[in-house]
């Protein structure tokens, strides 16, 4: 979700770059975006056919919010963590 | 989204910070090497043409061999900013594309109808008019396009740089051709070169 909020808003990455820059298997891939897209997090779109065909995968505005409010989250732990010198779990 | 519970926050922000550090540095387009490349042909090709006409009295043009260092480091510009723009949006489709599109048949356009300018009246004004459609035109041009461009793209440095393109370009209107040349390089190739210093801090302060 990090990699694809990179994106400006209205583009999309294509699986195949996406598994290139996570390093990870088609399956494995798969598995991961099957999840967000049931959250809701993700939107992928397939286009052509055969040799054309085409994956593409981008964040929707819910997942995009969704890992604001997440950074946002761990950001605030960290400072009242650090604020009181202790070590968050 | 957390997935092991075991994770730390301090681990979890850490998983974060390094999937964005690299996401940017794959998939966000490396503007200040852009703006360098262009800035040295400013700086360099110009200032190789300023110093051929500097004592030329009456002004005759830049020598042969300037003209060709601007021809050869723009060559080289453009080779390099295409390696990488295209290296980077691999994979990419979307609404960038469409800008990036615009952005370049905007600057195609222009510029050909410029050479069409400048073909037309060579030999009907003065050299200092035709000094001003050959040397602070194609400035003119590259100021436009990137307010166009940061107006797509919602970028504020490239807004300042092609404001201050468009401002350098307006003068030069007054200056004298071997001054235009001078103007030009200074203040238009200084200006790509501090835009990509500018944009070197807001990309590390962004990661």
């Amino acid at each position: 979700m990090v990699t694809l909020a990179t994106l400006r808003d209205g583009d999309n990455l294509s699986f195949t770059r996406l598994q290139e820059l996570l390093e990870l298997t088609p399956g494995n891939l798969l598995t991961h975006l099957r999840k967000l897209e049931d959250a809701g997090y993700v939107t992928t779109v397939k286009s052509g056919s055969g040799v054309n065909a085409r994956t593409s995968v981008s964040l929707s505005p819910v997942g995009r919010k969704a890992l604001d409010n997440y950074t946002a989250v761990l950001r605030q732990l960290l400072d009242s963590a650090s604020s009181n010198g202790t070590s968050p779990h | 989204m957390l997935e092991n519970q075991d994770m730390s926050v301090q681990e979890a922000a850490a998983v974060v910070r390094d999937a964005h550090a690299r996401a940017r540095r794959e998939l966000v387009i490396c503007a200040p090497l852009v703006y360098a490349a262009w800035g040295l042909v400013w700086l360099l090709g110009y200032g190789a043409m300023w110093v051929s006409v500097r004592g030329q009295h009456p002004y005759i043009g830049p020598s042969g061999a300037s003209i060709a260092t601007v021809l050869g480091l723009a060559a080289l510009a453009v080779a390099a900013v295409v390696v990488i723009i295209s290296k980077t949006v691999a994979g990419i489709d979307g609404q960038s594309v469409r800008y990036r599109s615009i952005i370049l048949r905007t600057y195609s356009t222009g510029y050909l109808i410029l050479i069409c300018v400048q073909v037309a009246i060579k030999s009907s004004v003065s050299t200092r008019t035709f000094a001003f459609a050959a040397f602070a035109a194609p400035l003119l041009l590259a100021g436009l396009t990137y307010v166009l461009a940061s107006a797509l793209g919602r970028n504020r440095a490239t807004f300042a740089l092609g404001a201050w393109l468009v401002i350098v370009a307006a003068i030069c209107a007054w200056q004298a051709p071997a001054t235009i040349l001078a103007t030009c390089a200074l203040a238009g190739g200084g200006a790509f070169l501090l835009t990509a210093v500018i944009e070197t801090g807001l990309h590390a302060h962004a990661s």
